[in-house]
Parts: structure tokens; sequence; C-alpha cells
């Protein structure tokens, strides 16, 4: 009786200690920002089953990966036998749920089991970060106290399993002893005690400490894991299931924007007094701007640092790490958090201010300037936090309330508010690409009454970037080739707003987006093909949350339909003796999932198709993403465009296939840097498609 | 102190210049106005100054000669973050009108510094800021790439033939900008834009003052004619080109 006395006590302190931690934590989230609304509860549920218990993501790094399955697997069936304990430290039971039989058999032996592959998964991850030096560890953000909270929580993993296998034994042991009936199959229990056999008067001390060990041990981790990066532990399941469920490329959009826009937009609307200016920040400065999700986010990163170990800025030496931004968020929190929470108790206030923000004092402004936005972080991350719409809301901040931004994105943002481009270029010349070729334009074919199937959307580069007019130029004539019915707009085309968008400017970018949907009406158009990966990405997935829903493929969909249907046919000897690799564009593959199609058209075209390194989702962005194309660089030790060129050069092949203008640009640029563009060509797929089929 | 910024209404520099039939006047459509380039510059550095307290800057107003078709700009410099701006509700003609009206505003008005672009992108005249200081026989410093308070004097820097220099003049004054001034144009933010709706634009009705300059004709310049390769393994080829063509040898 006493027994269950003191246990009963001692699980009352665990909840209540617990409740407390809890109850605080969800006081902070009460200091967020709404985020979206978690419908599609079927949808969610199965991305749980298979990224959160099937572990999808963390089989990227398939070895290490395989590792962390067999703890979280582990963690899983051990957590029923663990119910089990308490029920029987509650009733003064033995084995509570015997009467479950077979059941019961599969607990306790897969139990029996994970404990001993999950010990051994945490002594090769200890020795992982105890005796080697894995980069992925480190960082500027990796303090001592980080890695003293990550060897500690791993020890006090393993002293759980080495307490389950010795409560496993003693059980056996005194069981057998007094002959008794075993309930459950310990099969790695069986093997120690033959192995180290225990005294049987000893076997029931060794039970005894063990279970107190274990259950005292459970409750202690319970406690701890909230004030620790293994808060992971309880929060990844649930942040899997509260994923953002829309794809990589696409970002959130600003209501607020959009309502001053329709203002400016609407002559007849009337100027709003000064106190209609709300009060509520553009963008995040500080953690009250951030969203629940987050602070979701944040609180559920385990530090494992896969998204650093991918960030094509980090990887070159620049400040930019997404694992920090995430941990800064939380740090943040955990310092301001409490203070805002006192005061609110005292004035109400989110106006509580001490001085400090997480822009700035935690992340600076170096660090958000150097996100390519290129997705990897967010696509690496095993339960599905999402680094850049962070990184992106903080631009929103420093842009839309600051009008602070790095000097070429101020001249981007004047060019396309003037000039309808990223670049100085009249829309006057936007059709110059186009010489001596016989262009459909929109407003010649509607004013002879014709209506074409397709808007063919050129896309800034493909009308002033010399390099890219030659791409352009080779697909419209695959598309008379093809005797497809398009048209282009012409001087009606205007930038879609992309750079400006990622740059944080959301002004700018919903102005440009109005404009670019009020053509696209005008003309009723339903179906766009676009050459820029970024023009098709803001189309497909951003402009519909301002109204305007079209469908839009990218010229690789529409070469791939074509050839499926049998109508290009492509000559697989075209390019016999060339050995072709490919980029992928950050925004066709992770942005859109757009893998398949530029790699069934090369292989149509050659024998010699050669991966690089980092490919498919993998891949490594080029560097000019994210409106870095408009800016100098972050300090760093390396351009990202020259990584990713060695790349390339890596795989022998004597031409880089790619898709998108910034790509080819930035790739071009490293084969000059390597001087290697006499051997080397970088050619965009319409290039080499329309080459083979001799246009 | 207070600062006025003198800002032309310019067609954006990409914008290709195109004539009426008569080849009299400039055809604006489809033209997007924007801030004459230096203006833009000069109006970002007043702000600077004003952010900074120790500057005794108490407010920066902008000034234009236009119609109410230039007022997009107008808010646009208020969005920026001019504190008031004053339209002289007149098509400008030349320089000298241009700058008699801005004289008799600052004339009213009382202003410290005046900041001028040195010339406009459309025009390029380089005229009004010297022109202001001549009709209010004040000094006016040319061609200043630098300007800061130091214990409330106006120091100056010019750009002069191999250097520069440092100039100090007491206020009020004309300081016609040029590029340097300051680093790149400070674009809006977003509560600037939505406050510029409300901020004061003053309209008032231009003084009466003669013209002395009248357009009679329009003419683009020659187009520039292609530019010729020449194989540098045939040096004799370049000879005769600059000899027969281009006739400078």
């Amino acid at each position: 009786m006493t027994r269950q006395i003191v246990f009963a006590v001692t699980l009352l302190i665990t909840f209540g200690v617990f409740f407390y931690t809890i109850n605080r934590i969800i006081s902070y989230f009460k200091l967020t920002r709404p985020a979206f609304t978690v419908r599609d509860f079927g949808k969610r549920f199965g991305i749980m089953m298979r990224v959160a218990f099937g572990q999808a993501k963390i089989f990227r790094r398939p070895v290490i990966g395989f590792f962390h399955a067999l703890v979280f697997w582990g963690f899983c069936v051990i957590l029923i036998g663990s119910i089990e304990m308490v029920i029987d430290g509650l009733a003064g039971t033995e084995k509570a749920l015997k009467f479950l039989g077979p059941l019961h058999d599969i607990i306790m032996v897969s139990g029996d089991i994970f404990a001993l592959l999950v010990a051994v998964s945490i002594i090769v991850f200890l020795s992982r970060r105890i005796f080697f030096h894995i980069r992925r560890f480190e960082g500027i953000e990796m303090k001592r106290r980080s890695h003293l909270d990550a060897a500690a929580a791993l020890t006090l993993i393993l002293l759980l399993m080495i307490s389950l296998i010795t409560m496993n034994m003693g059980y056996l042991g005194y069981q057998e002893a007094t002959g008794g009936s075993i309930e459950g199959i310990y099969p790695v229990a069986r093997i120690l005690i033959t192995l180290i056999p225990v005294p049987a008067e000893s076997s029931r001390i060794i039970y005894e400490v063990s279970w107190w060990a274990h259950i005292l041990l459970i409750f202690f981790f319970a406690n701890y894991l909230p004030y620790s990066k293994h808060f992971h532990v309880f929060m990844s399941v649930p942040n899997v299931f509260l994923s953002r469920l829309e794809p990589l490329g696409k970002l959130t959009n600003m209501d607020n924007i959009t309502r001053e826009v329709k203002l400016m937009l609407d002559p007849a609307a009337p100027a709003p007094a000064p106190a209609d200016v709300p009060a509520e920040r553009f963008g995040i400065k500080d953690v009250e701007d951030s969203t629940w999700k987050n602070y979701f986010d944040s609180l559920s990163c385990t530090e494992c640092g896969r998204c650093t170990s991918v960030c094509p800025a980090n990887i070159t030496g620049k400040k930019l790490s997404p694992r920090k931004i995430m941990m800064d968020l939380r740090a943040r929190m955990k310092e301001k958090g409490p203070l805002m929470v006192r005061s609110r108790s005292l004035s109400g206030g989110r106006e509580f201010n001490d001085n400090r923000s997480l822009l700035r004092d935690y992340i600076s402004e170096e660090e958000l300037w150097a996100c390519t936005t290129c997705n990897a972080c967010a696509r690496e991350c095993p339960i599905n936090i999402n680094q850049p719409s962070l990184i992106v809301d903080m631009r929103r901040y420093l842009v839309l309330e600051e009008a602070s931004a790095p000097g070429g994105l101020k001249a981007m943002f004047n060019n396309i508010e003037n000039n309808g481009a990223p670049w100085q270029y009249s829309a006057e010349d936007r059709l110059n690409w186009a010489k001596d070729l016989e262009i459909p334009v929109m407003s010649d074919i509607t004013s002879r009454g014709k209506k074409p199937e397709y808007l063919l959307w050129i896309g800034c580069a493909g009308a002033f970037d010399d390099r890219y007019k030659k791409v352009v130029r080779s697909f419209v004539k695959i598309l008379s080739h093809l005797n497809v019915s398009y048209a282009v707009l012409g001087k009606e085309e205007t930038c879609s707003g992309d750079p400006a968008r990622r740059a944080g400017n959301e002004l700018l970018y919903q102005m440009q987006a109005f404009q670019v949907i009020g053509v696209f009406k005008k003309y009723e158009v339903s179906r766009i093909i676009t050459v820029c990966p970024h023009c098709f990405n803001i189309f497909r997935n951003e402009y519909p949350d301002l109204g305007g829903n079209f469908e839009v493929i990218s010229y690789l969909q529409l070469l791939t339909r074509y050839m499926d249907d049998g109508k290009l046919k492509l000559d697989p000897a075209a390019l016999k003796n060339v050995s072709v690799t490919y980029h992928d564009p950050c925004y066709l593959g992770r942005a859109n999932d757009i893998y398949d199609e530029p790699r069934s058209i090369l292989k149509n075209l050659t024998g010699n198709f050669t991966e690089m390194d980092r490919s498919l989702s993998f891949s490594l962005c080029c560097g000019a993403g994210g409106a870095q194309m408009f800016k100098e660089a972050e300090k760093g030790e390396k351009e990202i465009f020259i990584e990713r060129t060695e790349d390339a050069l890596k795989t022998g092949a004597s031409v880089i296939a790619s898709a998108c203008p910034f790509c080819m640009t930035m790739l071009t640029d490293g084969l000059k840097y390597k001087n290697r563009e006499e051997d080397i060509r970088n050619l965009d797929i319409a290039e080499l498609v329309a080459q083979s089929l001799g246009l | 102190m207070k600062i006025l910024v003198c800002i032309s209404n310019v067609p954006d520099t990409t914008t290709k210049i195109k004539f009426n039939e008569s080849n009299t006047s400039v055809d604006t459509t489809g033209i997007q106005w924007v801030i004459n380039p230096w203006d833009e510059l000069s109006l970002t550095r007043a702000l600077e100054l004003k952010d900074d307290p120790s500057s005794g800057i108490k407010s920066v107003t902008v000034a234009h000669v236009g119609t109410a078709s230039s007022e997009p700009t107008i808010r646009k410099a208020l969005a920026i973050g001019a504190d008031d701006a004053i339209r002289i509700n007149s098509e400008s003609s030349d320089a000298y009108y241009t700058s008699a009206q801005l004289a008799e505003v600052i004339k009213k008005e009382h202003f410290d510094i005046i900041l001028c672009g040195i010339e406009s992108s459309d025009y390029n005249g380089s005229l009004v800021g010297g022109m202001i200081s001549e009709f209010l026989g004040i000094p006016s410093v040319s061609a200043v790439s630098g300007i800061k308070i130091e214990n409330g004097q106006a120091v100056l820097v010019r750009e002069i033939d191999g250097g520069k220099e440092v100039t100090s003049v007491p206020a009020p004054f004309v300081a016609i900008v040029q590029k340097g001034i300051a680093k790149e144009p400070r674009i809006a933010a977003m509560r600037g834009i939505m406050m510029a709706r409300t901020k004061p634009l003053k309209v008032i009705e231009p003084v009466e003052v003669d013209s002395l300059t009248e357009i009679t004709v329009f003419e683009k310049p020659a187009p520039r004619s292609a530019c010729k390769f020449i194989d540098p393994e045939n040096p004799g080829q370049l000879i005769d080109l600059l000899q027969n063509e281009a006739k400078i040898i």
C-alpha cells in the first residue's frame, strides 16, 4: 500500500510540474498571431503516418536515419509498456495488461528487443557527438549548452533503456526462482541472463530497483524535455500533423496589404484617416509578430542541423543557418514571453517593450538577406518545419516597415515600379527578342476575333536578357513546329512580382499581381505556359490568393505532354555523343515537384545522361533565387554558383542542361569562372529540343 | 531648421520619348512619371538629416511646379517621408519660370536649406537652383555631393577638379545637388504610403511671370549606327575604316 501511495504522489508531482510547464507554454502561444486554419484532417493524418510514424524524411539520410527510426519506433512501443507500469504502480498489480494475452506478449517482446536497439542507436549517436567531428553538429548557434543538452538527453534515454533491460532481466530471474508464471516474452533479457547469470536472491531487488529507476527516469525525462531541445519528443508528431499543406514554393498572402492595394487601385475609395492605419506590424520583427506555427516549429526543432547542412548560403560560408533561425525564435520567446505574460496581466499590453527584438538582437539582417528561398531546408526537415516562411516574414518587416533592403534590391523595386521589370528596360522593348519571328500577339489576335488556346508568358529575362532571349526563341520555334495555338502579351507584359515578393516587398508584388491578373482577365486567358520557373510558381501557387485562377503549366510539362502523345518525336540519337547533366531549378523541383519532365525529355535526347551528386530534391540552388539575382551576395567563403558549377563539372558532362533564366546566368558565370566555357556548354532544355528538331 | 526639396516630375528613365505629329510637344501617353533622380537623392539626404536629432532639422517640405497630373509623384515624395508638399499649380514652361515660382514660395515660407537637383533628367537645363538663389539674393553652392549639419551650421562638400572642396554657408542657401549626396534613393515604407494620403499638400496659384524661352521644335538624336567588329588578325581593315569611313586619320 505504501508503495502505491508513494507512486501516486510521485505521479501527481510529475503531472503537476508538467501541466505547469505546458500552461506556461500555452500562454506564450497566446502571444502569437494566427497562421492557417487547421483543416483537411484526412490529409494531415496521412502526412503524420508517412512523415512522423513512417519516418519518411529522416530516411533521406538512410544510415543514420535508420538508427533514428529505431529510436522513434522503440519509443512508441516502449510507451505502451510504460503505461502498464503506471497502472501497476497505482493499482499494486504486476503486468496489468496481461489480460490482453498474445497482444501483451507482442508489446513485451517488441519493448524488450527495441530497448536493446534503441540503446545501441543511442550509443551510436553519442559516439558521433563525442568522438567524430560532424559538421552538422557545429555552427555559430551550437553553443556549449546545446552540446550538453544533446548529451544529457541522449544519456537519459540510454539510462532508460538500460533500466528497462535490467528490469526485464530481474523479472525473468525472480519469476523463475519463485516458479511464478512469466507474462510476456523477453528474448534480449533471456540471452543476457544466460550470459550474465544473476543470483536468484538478487533478482527481485534488481527488478524492483530497475522498475523504480525506469519509471522515475520517465517522470524526470517528461519534465526535463520541455526545457530542452528534446521537447522535440513531444512536439514533433503534432508538428508534422500541423504541417503547412501548401507547396513549398508558396508564400502566405498578406491580407492586410491586399486591403491597402485594393484601396489604392480604387480611385473612388475614400482616403482613410490616419487613425485607420493599423497598429499591427507588417511582417515579423519580434516574437509577438510570429504565428503560432512559427513558434510550434521552433519548439519542435531538435537542432539536428539537416536544414543548415543543405542550405546553399551556409554551405558557402555565409552567416545564415536555418537551424539558428528556429533556435533564435525559441530563445527569444523564452526571454520575452514571460515578461509579456506578466505585463499582460498588469496592463493587458502587447505593447510590452524590453528594447530588444528577435530581429537584430538575435537574427541579423545579413542572415535574412543571405537566403535564396530555395526551400532546401524545409524540404530536408524531418518534421516539416518551415524556415523560409519566417525568413521572408522578417524581410517583409524590414522592407514594409523600415523601407530597408540592400541597395540592389531597392533599385530592383524602383525598376519594377517604374518600368515593370527588375532591370531598367522599357516595356516598349518587350518584343525585341522576337525580331524576325512571326509571334502572335494577344491584342492583335483578339482584335481579329480569335482566341488562342494558350497564353505564352515570356517573363522579363526572356524579354530582356540576351542569353535567355535565345531560349525563348527556341521555344516558340518548337511551339510553331507543334502547331500549338498561342499568343504572347508583348508590351502588355510586366513583372510578375516574384523578385519583389521574395525580397519582402509584398506591396509591390501585389500591385504587379493585380495588374497582371487584370490583363489575363481582359483577354479571358484560361491556360498559361511559362518559361520562367519563378513566374510559373507565382502564377500557379500565389495568384489564386488574389483571385487569379488559371491553369498554369511549365514549358517542360507542355513538351512532355506532346512527347507522351507522340506529337513531339525526339531523336534519341540527337545528342548521341554528348553527355548531359541537369540542374534542377528550385522553383520547378522542390517548390513544385517537377523532376520527371526534364529528365524524360533529356533521356529521349541522349543515352548519356548523368545526375549530379546533389540532384532532384537534394539539388543545390544556383544562388540566384529569392531575389539574390539582383543584389550582391552576402559575405561568405565562396559564391554559391561556383559551388554548384563544381557539382556539374564533377559529372564530366559536356552539356549542363537547365530550365531557368537565373540558373542559366549563374551556371554560365560559373563556367566562365572555372575557365570551362570553351568545352562545356550550358543550354536550356528548350534549346536542346529545338536543336534536335533542326529548328 | 526647415529644408525645402524642389522636385521635378520626369518620365521614367527607360521611357522611349515620342513627340506629337508637329514635333512641338512630347507625347505623354503611357509615360510613367517619377521623381527626378537627383531630386530623389536630395530628398533622401534631407530625410537622413532629419532622422538625426542632433541636426536640428525640424521638417522636410517638397515643392513642385506642375499641374494636378503630377500629384502621384508628389504623393510618392510624401510616402518616402517628406512632411508636407507645395504644388504651384501651373505648367512649367522653362527654368526661369519654374525658379521664379519656387522663389516666391520660399520668400513666403522661409526655408533654411533649399535643395535642388543639379539637373532634371528631362530637359537637363541645370538652371533652376542657381536662378532661385539669384531671385532671392541668397548664396548657392553648386555640385554639392555631401551635406551635414555641424553645430547648427551646414557643411557642404563640393566635387571639384581633382578633389573635393569643403565649404560652410550661412542659412538660408541653395544647395545644387549632384549624385553622391545619398548612397541610394530611399524607398517608401508601407506606413509612409498609407500616411501620404493624408499628409498636407498645399496647392497655390502661380504668380505672373513671363517665360524666356519657347520650344519651337523637338528632334530626336540620330540613331547610333551599328557597332562594327573587326577581326584582330586584320588590322588593315581597321585602318581602312578609320581612314575612309570615320575619316579620323
